[in-house]
């Protein structure tokens, strides 16, 4: 049995607004994902802002009833059979929320122990190891509200762990933190993983689904586009070749006019810092820079590189055509 | 679970002292209802009515403290995201939300007595208490009671995002209804039976009752038996809630 069983899931949202003209909004914001999750495990759920990848795990986690559709964690249905399944999981999100501020690390742990049943003898004992893991000791006795961002996402890691859960979901757990404070929390989801913990991930950063997990799915608009290993994901785009061109200033219409050279696959632009960086697809590569290069003339243009895809670019590609 | 309940009631507790603004407001209101019972209640002409005045007061706030605390501490974790995670716990929903409404009224207990102290030191209220066993039974039963009667008003509050406002408004009907803020002999009839299902009312009437010396034990009896119609009204209450809650999503703010 997977320890994950997710079959036709779909979620919708309704909001109302207005008192006497009363209007409904729908959105849907899960439109039929299915996918497993085996034990020990490390999947993980890409997808940009609003794609569903919180409603995913809000509905695992029983926090939210789905519309339609089913799941099964453990075995049991989140939807009927929360209470048994709350006891087997730790749900950790991302962010400043989701602790007592103004009580200490200690007093977080401790009330969260009794929450989830740590027995008395074992709790002292657990919160020790759980403060040593994450790498609190000695500032456990300092309110959480003087924590860096950093060491309160450290603090809920450790909260979700308290009751030694099967499965660990985490929500975008590096969401905000500075580049160290990230990589620590890399390393002690690996670390968790190696320790055989069942864990699913949601995040929107490549990189970090591309170093943790064994397997993925992408999911944009509530819809899964692709599903498979980073490397299966990587072979989408493997025939392509990319070309970061950086730009100062570019207006839209050079940017379609870029999408219309002939071989071009797709073009993206990101901003870094004061540049706009082009991204262009193609499976050409190399080849198409002088043509590239002649339809900016004009516009301020810095470095010209030539890679393989990665990851992210996959990514863009999946999510962009979706 | 009983384990929860007490570690709820300390970490709530805690979390409560370690906030000025609310310390400080629990600290001048008992003056403020203090004054509310010399003054608007006219209790200073009739010193009969006085020792009765300021447990009507004392009540009063009990019942704020535990109304406002609790919808104010469930919009609280709503804003800093806790709300989920004790939605998210093993234990009943019961045990977790009881021991927000339980603080605050031990928090309620405390503004009880200091308001009595007020009243004795700057209004010259007799503080001559004729039953003082039953009395100090009484507050723990008053404080249960209305406790479990907030637990109900918390059922909403889990459900509404505007928790606080809620509890703000759910803070008259009751003082007026249980006879706190006047005495249910000159409000219409009808007021009377709806009077018998608030806790405040046997609440303060044992209080009452304790300290002049009369007979406090049926209105504590009725104390505890409303407490347990309360838990088991809360506990569906709060189960249907929560349900709602997770159908429509309104377990967080964004």
């Amino acid at each position: 049995m997977a320890a994950i069983e997710v079959e036709e899931l779909t979620r919708t949202y309704r909001s109302r607004k207005g008192v006497f003209r009363r209007t409904t909004t729908v959105v849907e914001a899960l439109k039929g994902i299915s996918f497993e999750v085996e034990r020990g495990e490390l999947f993980g759920l890409l997808g940009p802002n609003g794609a569903g990848k919180t409603t995913t795990i809000k509905i695992l986690t029983t926090l939210l009833l789905p519309s339609s559709g089913s799941a099964r964690v453990l075995g049991f249905d989140p939807a009927r059979e929360a209470q048994k399944v709350r006891g087997r999981i730790g749900y950790v999100f991302g962010g400043e929320r989701g602790l007592y501020d103004r009580l200490s690390a200690i007093h977080n742990l401790q009330y969260f122990a009794d929450l989830y049943r740590v027995p008395s003898a074992d709790k002292r004992r657990r919160i020790a190891e759980l403060v040593e893991l994450v790498g609190l000791t000695g500032r456990e006795r300092e309110r959480v509200e003087t924590y860096s961002r950093g060491m309160r996402q450290r603090l809920h890691i450790a909260r979700g762990l308290l009751h030694d859960p099967e499965i660990l979901f985490l929500d975008e757990p590096t969401i905000g933190l500075d580049p160290i404070g990230a990589r620590e929390i890399r390393e002690t989801i690996a670390g968790l993983r190696q320790a055989g913990k069942t864990i699913l991930l949601t995040t929107h950063y490549m990189f970090e689904a591309d170093a943790l997990c064994g397997r993925l799915a992408v999911i944009a608009g509530g819809a899964f586009v692709a599903t498979g290993t980073p490397a299966d994901l990587k072979a989408a785009v493997a025939d392509r070749t990319i070309v970061e061109i950086e730009t100062f200033g570019v207006p839209e219409a050079t940017i379609d006019r870029l999408r219309s050279v002939v071989g071009v696959t797709r073009v993206a632009v990101e901003a870094r810092d004061q540049a706009q960086v082009v991204l262009v697809q193609s499976a050409t590569g190399a080849e198409l820079v002088p043509s590239l290069l002649r339809e900016l003339e004009g516009s301020a243009v810095g470095k010209v590189v030539t890679r393989e895809p990665t990851l992210e670019d996959a990514y863009v590609e999946l999510v962009g055509s979706a | 679970m009983i384990r929860a309940f007490f570690s709820g009631i300390r970490i709530h507790v805690l979390q409560f002292t370690k906030n000025p603004f609310d310390v400080s407001g629990v600290l001048l209101w008992p003056i403020l209802y203090a004054s509310i019972a010399y003054y608007l209640l006219d209790a200073k002409n009739d010193p009969s009515l006085l020792l009765s005045a300021s447990l009507g007061a004392a009540v009063m706030l009990m019942w704020s403290l535990v109304v406002i605390g609790s919808s104010g501490a469930l919009e609280h974790q709503r804003w800093q995201g806790t709300l989920e995670l004790l939605v998210a716990a093993p234990v009943p929903f019961a045990a977790v939300i009881a021991p927000i409404t339980i603080a605050s009224g031990v928090v309620g207990a405390y503004a009880l007595l200091a308001t009595l102290a007020w009243g004795t030191l700057f209004f010259e209220v007799p503080l001559a208490i004729e039953q003082p066993l039953a009395f100090v039974v009484a507050i723990p039963a008053c404080v249960l009671a209305i406790g479990m009667l907030g637990l109900i008003m918390a059922a909403t509050f889990v459900f509404y995002r505007a928790a606080f406002a809620l509890g703000i408004a759910m803070q008259y009907p009751v003082w007026i209804a249980a006879g706190l803020l006047v005495p249910l002999s000159v409000l219409p009839d009808w007021v009377g039976p709806v009077s018998w299902f608030l806790a405040p009312t046997w609440g303060f009437r044992a209080i009452q009752e304790a300290a002049l010396g009369r007979t406090p034990w049926p209105d504590i009896a009725m104390c505890l038996l409303l407490s347990a119609i309360y838990l088991v009204a809360a506990t569906a209450c709060l189960r249907g809630f929560e349900r709602l809650a997770r159908r429509n999503g309104t377990l967080q703010l964004t």
